[in-house]
Parts: structure tokens; C-alpha cells; sequence
């Protein structure tokens, strides 16, 4: 077993530093590059999909509660089977993977900008009503600066999910890191499967790291 | 929809749920189990906190299926193999909310349960316990339907519940199974939020009638 | 100043901010769920003067207060400010010219001091110019520190947080300022300092001012005019602080206005309106055998000794004096000191408590210099009371 182990890691190390790895299609930055793509793709839709909704719901107060239920739920949507779904349905492409990530990324940004918004202090927000701004003006200049950070942190939260959740792509014969962990589990070849994951898990921190320094810069200074 | 191929496969479809039902509810189950007394240990430490969530939150980042196969060589096709995936991910979720809920009581109710002679256990069960339970349950929510879309990815590996439908769907290029694994494992996540929301109402009197 | 001297003024107001008197006509509000939280009131706020709304907890005050600057529609009747009926008029516009100031100050944390006070111009679109020079204005006009304008404010204490609001709300330099519990929310020090300083800062801008609160005492020290609400949306009494006093409406008043209304009464009249005694007094370089014969001749049990200046030195009374040397100076004898001292501008409330505590059965008054002006006595105050 610590043998299994030691010949794991030496076959995770041997495959990181052969050069033929790193070059051409196939290579490790090539599966990176499609990787990234995928998940900017999917988040940059689910947020002009979620933040709307989110923060309309939030600003307005109204079918909130009913909204977030539903969002809830739209976790449990299994993002396997939509996948091989819209790959029957609509063959093959980037379109399954991206309705699928899409449907992954919305629910945690609905509920979190709702949540967001509607935990601006009520006398903020009527104190904004109160000096005559108009809804346009609360919404921009006070709700949304507020809200902010826990608006970022659902944004954070769903492109970390996409990240480890697009490895599925490769198994309706997409590229990205997903490509390691199924081909790898066709061959048995489990130090590819590690090198895959490790590299996903490096990606997915990456971006937790590259959010929190966007949300320490965007957010107020007030706030903080 | 083909309602001929569902007729003819009821059997394979209700054994597909049940397997679902029983992944999720042994995953939940165990990832309590340890969540709850490494929460109470980082409660009572806090220097724990700080490195435990790192820690958690590193181990979030591993995609599910890379885990699941990772598992392979140690337990091999069975059973054990997404069940130790799925109780990893459900006790990460569990783990951060337990935390959080216990984290929550305010000071002065502590304080207040000490002046009044609480042991510290029985603080724990009488008092801290329960007003935790709202962010507590609200985890458990977020886990049970986390792990219901999730254990459809162990069909890969050979288990995988209603996971198991959508194979048999790509496989045929026949979209009948899929759609049914899908509407059922969806219903399932309802029906165990709904019932957790149930649970939740049921041990809250106190939050009756506040929003 | 008195009550009488803000009302000359408002007087004069009048004409510069003609549009600003607020008329209540039969205005009744009925929430949702038939709450009538305003039943058919009548009610004018004269321009320029402070008005206060009382009452018990949900008579209603926040609900009409809130029904002028329409962050309430009224469910019926008419509210116009001036000639003007507030329904007609832009909801947003309107709220520009009204300040208004909230019992926790609502402030937007995400925004400096300056930028909160800000707001309102900057709506209104001045230059950036004059919003500095009007931002630095007002955080001198209510009393803050301008280090403190570049803060947060959840860098500031309550008390200073209340006066960034109040600033907010007087920014655009709005004829009416609407105040709910302005100073509800910080501890009873702060408050008495806050309303001294409201004062007098409304003695300077003379605006059109309707505030909410639960306290009594504070509606009648502040208010030209209070108006005591009755559950159930119904006005009381709508009088001056002196009128309600000396002729309440009804039972609900008397007890709301509370037992000791007698002494209310006494915090609005001032020393200068009496009538003072001269009392009797000695030069501190008096030798005890005259003083002796004063003290018999007059039948008092005591003297008050001043200094070169006329400033009481203490109370001598008979006790010590019959004991004393009769060629001994009196200022060498043990004199008592009075704890309070009690000038011409203070009211007759202060003065009852001063004479509490006196030594004698006499309290010195003093002009502003602090000479003596002579004493009051029990019987003056009591007279005073029926
Ligand atoms: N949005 C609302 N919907 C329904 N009823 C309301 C609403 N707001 C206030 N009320 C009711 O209207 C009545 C008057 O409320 P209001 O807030 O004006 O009272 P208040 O005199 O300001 O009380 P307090 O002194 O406690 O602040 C109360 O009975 C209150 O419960
Ligand atoms: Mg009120």
C-alpha cells in the first residue's frame, strides 16, 4: 500500500516533467486554457442570469422567499445528467457543458444577492427614500455598494463550484482538466487522474484567492 | 418520453432511487456523526477555527469525480467508495455551519447560562444547541441537496443511484431514462428540504411567526 | 430665551418662508390591514416655529410625521405644505426639500461623514465647490470635530452620529426639517446637551420643524407648540407648552402631562419675572455686634455676607453669630456656603431645588456679573404655583 502510494506520486512527477506534456494540443496549458474558458463562459452568463434576479428580487423585497426556494433547489439539479442531456439533445459541442455549468452557477448567486441586498439596514434604506433619492439612486448608490461583498462572495462561491464541477465536460468528449480524470479512469492510469485533480484544485484556489483580493478592493471602505 | 421503456423498467428505476436514497442518507448521517464533534472541538479551541476551515475549504476544491476514482485502489467498486467521497463533502458542509451556528450565540446568553449554574454540557445541549439549530439545519438543507446531485457522479465508478439512468440514457442516445433520473432526483431534493424545513419548524417553536 | 421670544421671531419668519406652514385637513391613514393609524385629523404647523408631537407608543406621531414628506400616502383628506397639496407634487422632489432626521441616524455606512452630509446636494446637483463649502458649514453649525468628516460612521459615537444626521438632513438648507425621536437613541447626558444645542441652533435657522417624542419633559422645554396625541389617532390638545399647562383639554391630558405639571410650569417661568427681595445682607468686614442688631431688628434667622464686589460669600446665621466676639469681623466667623447659585436667567424649577438645599431660609439670586440681586423665599414660589 505505501508502495501504491510512493509509485503514485513518482508517476504524478514523472508525467509533470515530461517536456512532451507541456507542448501542442493535448498538453497540460491546452487543457488549462479550455478548462478556464469553460468556467469564464459559464460564470459570465449565470451572473448576467443570477444578479439581475438576485438583486431585482432583493431591491424590491417582493417573491423573495419563494424565489430563493426555488434557487435552492436548483442546486439538487444534477449537472451529469443535464450534460448528457443537452448532448442528445443538441449533440456535440460546448453547449451541454455550458447549459450545465450555467444551471451550477445560478443558485448560489440568486441567493446570495437577494440575501445581500435585503440585509441592507432597513433605516438605510429608508433614510435614502427619505432624502428623495429616486429607485434607480438607491439602487446604485446606496443598496448595491452595501451589498456588495456578499454579492462577490456568491459570484466567488458558484465559479469555484463550475471550476470542479467542468471536469464533466470530457465525458461527452470535451477537452479541459476533466480530460485527465476520464482518461485516466479509462486506463486505470490513476496518477493522471491525481494530476488532474491537483491541477483543478489549484485553479479552483487560485480563484478563491484572485476573489478575495477583488472583494477587498471593490468593497467600501466603511464596509470593512 | 417513452412511457413503454419506463413501464417495462420500473424495477431498475425504484432500485436506482432507493440506492440514491440510502447514499444520501448514510453520507448525511456519518458526515455528522464527525462533523458535529470536530465542530465542538473547534468551538472550544478557536485557534482550531482559523486552520480547519483552510483545511476544509482546500479539500472543497477537489473535484468530486477526481475523488471518487482517487478512492478506487483503497475500496474499489463498491459501495464504500462514494460513500467515503460523499460523507467527505457532506461533512465539509456540516462542519462550516455547525461552526458557524455555535459561533452565533450571543456572549451574553453564554454568560447569562453560566451566571445561572449551567455545567457546560448541559449549556451545550439546553441552551447553545438550540439556537444554533437554525444555521445547523440550514447546512444540513445545503448538504442534502448538494449530495443528491452529487451522487449521481459515482455512476461513473459503478454505484451512483439515479446516476445510473443517465448512463443507460447515453449509452442507448435515448433521453427517456435521463429525463426520469433527473425529475426524480430533483423531486427527492424537495422532498428532503421540505421535510428538513418540517423538522426545523417542529424543534423551533420560539421562531414561530418571526421571519 | 423664552417661549414668547421664539414666537416673536417665528412671527417675522413668516413672511420669508410663507410656503412653508404644514395644514392637516381631515387627513385619516389606514394601513393595509385596517389599522387606522390617523383618524381625521385637523391640524396647522405654523411656518418657522417647532412644533412637537406626543403620545403614547402607537398613537400615531410616526405615522404623521411620515404622511408629510409622503414615505405615507394618506388614505384620506388633504396635507398641504403652503398652498400646496403634497399628493400633486413629486414624491422625490419634495423629500429634497424636506430634511428629515431618524431616531437611529440611518446613516450609509459606505460613505465618509462628508459624503453623507453630502447627499442631498449633490442629488440636487450643485457644483462641487459649493458642496465642500456647504459640508464644512455644517459640520461647525452642529458641533462636530472636522477631523471627523473624513471617518466612517461606524468610527463615531451615537451622540456624534445624531449630528451627522441632523447635518444630512438640514444640507440643502430645506425650509422644513421633519424629526422622529431624533434624540431617543443616546443616553441622557448626550440628550440634554443635544436638545441645548438644537436650540439654539433653531433660534439661527428658524425653520419649519415638526419632532416626534415620547418624553413630556422634552416637548415642552423644545416645542413652540406640542401636540398630544390620544390612542387611536386622535388629537388631544394642540396648544402652547405655557397653555397646556394652565388649561389642559381633558382628564387624558392632566395625566399624561403628569402629576407634577405644577412644577412644569415652574421650569417656564424665569427668575427675572419675579419680583425679588431685597433680603437682608452685610459687608464681609461687618463686626458681629451690628450684624447681631440687624439680625434682631428684621426677625431673621440669618444674613447673607458679600464680598467687595457683592458676590455672596455664605449664609451667617443666628446659632453662630450669638456665640461670636462681639468686635470680631464676620468673616472670620464660619459662614455656609450655598451649593447652587442661582442666577436671574435660570428658571423657578432650578431656583425650588437651589432652595432646597440652601443653609437658609433664603436663596441669593445673581445677575450675569454674579453680584447679588437680592433672594427668593418658599412663600414667593409657593404664591407663584396657585
Ligand atoms: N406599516 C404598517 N402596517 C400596519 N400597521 C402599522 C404600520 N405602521 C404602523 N402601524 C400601526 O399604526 C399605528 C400607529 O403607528 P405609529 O408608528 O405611527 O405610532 P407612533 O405613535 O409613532 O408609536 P411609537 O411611539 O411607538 O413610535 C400603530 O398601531 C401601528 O401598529
Ligand atoms: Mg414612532
Amino acid at each position: 500500500m505505501n508502495n501504491d502510494v510512493m509509485s503514485l506520486l513518482a508517476g504524478v512527477i514523472d508525467f509533470f516533467s515530461q517536456p512532451m506534456n507541456w507542448q501542442g494540443p493535448g498538453s497540460i496549458l491546452a487543457h488549462i486554457t479550455e478548462h478556464i474558458t469553460y468556467v469564464v463562459i459559464a460564470t459570465l452568463i449565470g451572473a448576467a442570469i443570477a444578479l439581475p434576479v438576485g438583486i431585482g428580487l432583493g431591491h424590491s423585497g417582493r417573491g423573495g422567499l419563494l424565489a430563493i426556494n426555488i434557487s435552492n433547489i436548483g442546486r439538487a439539479i444534477p449537472s451529469f445528467g443535464v450534460i448528457i442531456l443537452v448532448f442528445l439533445l443538441a449533440g456535440f459541442g460546448v453547449m451541454p457543458v455550458i447549459v450545465a455549468l450555467v444551471a451550477l452557477a445560478i443558485p448560489p448567486m440568486v441567493t446570495n444577492s437577494f440575501v445581500g441586498m435585503r440585509e441592507v439596514d432597513p433605516a438605510v434604506r429608508q433614510a435614502a427614500v427619505a432624502l428623495g433619492m429616486t429607485g434607480w439612486q438607491r439602487l446604485w448608490q446606496v443598496e448595491l455598494p452595501i451589498a456588495m461583498p456578499l454579492i462577490m462572495a456568491g459570484v466567488r462561491t458558484s465559479a469555484v463550484q463550475v471550476m470542479s464541477t467542468a471536469t464533466l465536460a470530457a465525458y461527452v468528449g470535451l477537452g479541459g482538466l476533466g480530460r485527465y480524470l476520464i482518461d485516466g479512469l479509462a486506463v486505470r492510469d490513476l496518477a493522471q487522474v491525481l494530476v488532474g485533480a491537483i491541477l483543478v484544485a489549484v485553479l479552483a484556489m487560485a480563484t478563491e484567492l484572485l476573489f478575495a483580493g477583488l472583494q477587498k478592493l471593490i468593497t467600501a471602505k466603511g464596509l470593512q | 418520453m417513452n412511457w413503454g421503456w419506463v413501464a417495462s423498467n420500473t424495477h431498475q428505476i425504484t432500485a436506482a432511487l432507493l440506492q440514491h436514497v440510502q447514499l444520501v442518507g448514510l453520507a448525511l448521517l456519518f458526515g455528522f456523526l464527525i462533523a458535529f464533534p470536530l465542530a465542538l472541538l473547534a468551538v472550544r479551541w478557536p485557534r482550531l477555527y482559523g486552520p480547519s476551515l483552510a483545511v476544509t475549504g482546500v479539500m472543497f476544491t477537489i473535484p468530486s469525480l477526481a475523488l471518487f476514482i482517487l478512492l478506487m485502489p483503497f475500496t474499489g467498486l463498491s459501495m464504500a467508495t462514494s460513500l467515503i467521497g460523499l460523507t467527505i463533502y457532506t461533512l465539509l458542509i456540516l462542519f462550516r455551519n455547525i461552526v458557524q451556528g455555535l459561533r452565533g450565540v450571543s456572549p451574553s446568553v453564554r454568560e447569562a447560562a453560566r451566571a445561572l449554574g449551567y455545567t457546560p454540557a448541559r449549556r451545550l445541549f439546553t441552551v447553545e444547541l438550540p439556537i444554533a439549530l437554525p444555521v445547523i439545519v440550514a447546512g444540513i438543507r445545503i448538504a442534502a441537496v448538494t449530495i443528491i446531485g452529487m451522487v449521481t457522479v459515482t455512476a461513473l465508478i459503478g454505484q451512483g443511484g439515479l446516476g445510473q439512468l443517465f448512463i443507460t440514457g447515453f449509452t442507448l442516445s435515448f433521453a427517456t431514462p435521463l429525463v426520469i433520473g433527473f425529475v426524480l432526483s430533483v423531486m427527492l431534493a424537495v422532498a428532503v428540504d421540505l421535510a428538513l424545513v418540517g423538522i426545523q419548524y417542529w424543534l423551533t417553536p420560539w421562531q414561530r411567526g418571526v421571519r | 430665551m423664552t417661549n414668547d421670544h421664539r414666537q416673536r421671531a417665528s412671527a417675522e419668519d413668516r413672511d420669508t418662508h410663507d410656503s412653508s406652514a404644514i395644514v392637516f385637513e381631515g387627513v385619516t391613514k389606514r394601513y393595509g390591514d385596517g389599522t387606522v393609524a390617523v383618524d381625521k385629523l385637523d391640524l396647522t404647523l405654523p411656518a418657522g416655529e417647532l412644533t412637537v408631537l406626543v403620545g403614547p407608543s402607537g398613537c400615531g406621531k410616526t405615522t404623521t410625521l411620515r404622511m408629510i414628506n409622503r414615505l405615507e400616502t394618506l388614505s384620506e383628506g388633504q396635507l398641504l405644505i403652503g398652498d400646496r397639496d403634497v399628493m400633486s407634487v413629486d414624491a422625490t422632489r419634495l423629500r429634497r426639500q424636506i430634511g428629515y432626521v431618524m431616531q437611529h441616524s440611518g446613516l450609509f455606512p459606505h460613505k465618509t461623514i462628508a459624503d453623507n452630509i453630502a447627499v442631498v446636494p449633490r442629488l440636487l446637483g450643485w457644483g462641487k465647490k459649493r458642496i465642500r463649502e456647504r459640508v464644512a458649514e455644517l459640520v461647525e453649525l452642529v458641533g462636530l470635530d472636522e477631523a471627523l468628516a473624513e471617518r466612517y460612521p461606524h468610527q463615531l459615537s451615537g451622540g456624534q452620529q445624531q449630528r451627522v444626521g441632523l447635518a444630512r438632513a438640514l444640507a440643502a438648507d430645506p425650509p422644513i426639517l421633519l424629526m422622529d425621536e431624533p434624540f431617543a437613541a443616546v443616553d441622557p447626558i448626550v440628550r440634554t446637551h443635544l436638545q441645548e444645542e438644537f436650540l439654539s441652533l433653531q433660534r439661527r435657522v428658524q425653520k419649519t420643524i415638526v419632532m416626534v417624542t415620547h418624553d413630556i419633559d422634552e416637548a415642552m422645554k423644545l416645542g413652540d407648540r406640542v401636540a398630544i396625541f390620544a390612542q387611536g389617532g386622535r388629537l388631544a390638545q394642540f396648544d402652547t407648552p405655557a397653555q397646556l399647562l394652565s388649561a389642559p383639554a381633558s382628564d387624558f391630558v392632566v395625566d399624561f402631562i403628569g402629576a407634577d405639571r405644577e412644577l412644569r410650569r415652574l421650569a417656564l417661568e424665569r427668575l427675572d419675572s419675579l419680583e425679588l427681595d431685597a433680603g437682608l445682607t452685610a459687608p464681609r468686614d461687618e463686626i458681629v455686634a451690628r450684624a447681631r442688631s440687624y439680625l434682631q431688628q428684621a426677625g431673621s434667622g440669618g444674613i447673607v455676607v458679600l464680598d467687595e464686589q457683592r458676590a455672596p460669600l455664605g449664609w451667617l446665621d443666628w446659632d453662630t453669630l450669638k456665640q461670636a466676639d462681639d468686635r470680631a469681623r464676620i468673616d472670620s466667623l464660619s459662614l455656609k456656603p450655598w451649593r447652587h447659585r442661582l442666577y436671574l436667567h435660570d428658571n423657578l424649577r432650578s431656583a425650588l431645588n437651589a432652595l432646597i438645599s440652601s443653609p437658609g431660609e433664603v436663596m441669593p439670586v445673581l445677575n450675569a456679573q454674579g453680584r447679588y440681586m437680592g433672594v427668593i423665599d418658599q412663600l414667593q414660589l409657593t404664591r407663584r404655583l396657585s
